[in-house]
């Protein structure tokens, strides 16, 4: 009778560790379809998250931007009705941040992006994939896939073919390039 | 390589403490309240010290303000058992928070009583506090990191604009705000800079020299002036 007891116990902490200890799922207010845009439409990801070239955070598109294209014609599509009903009333699309690094990591995007031409799926994962908006980051990054890159680095080469092996003026491995 | 570094010249400090308050402001350096004060657990990275003067009563003979020394040969750094704290190839004696386990070793050993515990969680994230500056958990020492978030972002801005970094274009909160411009700050390795030339003073000493610690923080002595 005991064990029973024990093992209800540990059947409920099983069944509930998920609840406790997953990250919430993220429900975005307009069903995004990364797929649509970036592998049919053949969109590149810097044309809505424009600050990922020259700001530390990539940025959510803001209303205006999906309205450059959303703005015109019928639609039967609720999610676009959705948009243009955000755009009429002036108002952003309240996107909900998904991925968060620690409050004591500096990252930038501009020098990962702009400058070491890191491609965006490399720490986001095949975000192009996916015909719904991610309730969870497509990865869990840890501290070791920063370090795992910057201690092999390879850029391509600007001057011609090949890549080229950065030396650690450039890509640092020390702790306080990174933690503040 | 750059070996950032420190001049402070006692003779122009007035003992203001525009410094001590900048440092607060920019590093998120929590206040702890009365209790813990009364408990001398009140954090302050940057502090004027004071000396008195022997001969005239009551007199305060000087103004030293003491930020973390950031020694070449670090006595902290030895005793760090997990890697927290140690001295990056730049000079600036590291703290990674996430690291420290909060044995207090780094405390015991600095012979200038310049790192800080933080017994509790003192603060949570509000409006205004500095982005740059992540807040200390609860059980990790914490110091003057010379404004090291602000080499992050500058050096971040020079790299984006395919550039070095700029003389100048790093500077702690403490040598920014300083009105009588007491605390100088710059690259030590670089012969054309203030702090190069500030460094070899005839003025120039260190504090508790004999010790071997090497501080990059340089302190002038007062002139003949002073009576």
């Amino acid at each position: 009778m005991k064990w029973v007891g024990v093992i209800g116990v540990v059947a409920v902490a099983l069944l509930t560790w998920g609840f406790w200890w997953g990250e919430p799922a993220v429900k975005q207010p307009i069903e995004y379809p990364h797929k649509t845009h970036v592998e049919q439409l053949k969109l590149p990801c810097t044309g809505c998250h424009q600050r990922a070239e020259k700001d530390n955070v990539a940025g959510r598109p803001p209303t205006a931007l999906c309205l450059a294209c959303h703005a015109g014609g019928e639609t039967k599509s609720e999610e676009v009705k959705k948009i243009r009903a955000f755009g009429e009333k002036g108002q952003e699309i309240p996107w909900k941040r998904v991925w968060r690094l620690p409050s004591h990591v500096f990252f930038s995007h501009r020098t990962h992006v702009a400058v070491a031409n890191v491609k965006c799926q490399t720490c986001h994962g095949p975000m192009e994939t996916l015909a719904r908006p991610p309730a969870r980051p497509l990865k869990t990054l840890a501290m070791n896939n920063c370090i795992g890159c910057h201690e092999q680095w390879e850029r391509p080469n600007e001057k011609g073919a090949g890549v080229v092996k950065t030396g650690a003026r450039h890509v640092s491995t020390d702790c306080n390039t990174c933690h503040h | 390589m750059a070996l950032w570094g420190m001049v402070i010249d006692l003779d122009r400090c007035t003992g203001c403490q525009a410094c001590v308050v900048a440092c607060k402001a920019e590093n998120n350096v929590p206040p702890v309240g009365a209790k813990e004060a009364v408990r001398g657990r009140i954090i302050s990275w940057m502090q004027v010290l004071t000396e008195e003067d022997e001969e005239h009563d009551g007199e305060v003979k000087r103004f030293v303000p003491r930020p973390c020394l950031q020694c070449d040969d670090p006595p902290c750094t030895k005793v760090c058992p997990v890697y927290a704290t140690y001295r990056n190839p730049e000079g600036i004696v590291a703290q990674i928070y996430a690291r420290c386990i909060g044995c207090r070793f780094c405390m015991a050993a600095c012979p200038y009583n310049a790192k800080y515990f933080n017994w509790h969680r003192y603060q949570k994230e509000a409006p205004g506090q500095n982005p740059d500056v992540s807040l200390r958990p609860k059980g990790v020492v914490e110091k003057c990191t010379f404004c090291h978030h602000r080499l992050q972002k500058a050096r971040e801005r020079a790299l984006a604009e395919r550039r070095e970094l700029a003389p100048g274009e790093y500077v702690t909160a403490c040598a920014e705000v300083c009105p009588a411009r007491a605390i100088v700050f710059g690259d030590l390795s670089d012969p054309g800079s203030e702090v190069h030339r500030l460094a070899r003073s005839p003025r120039a000493f260190r504090l508790l020299e004999a010790l071997g610690t090497k501080p990059k923080v340089i302190y002038l002595s007062e002139g003949e002036g002073r009576g």
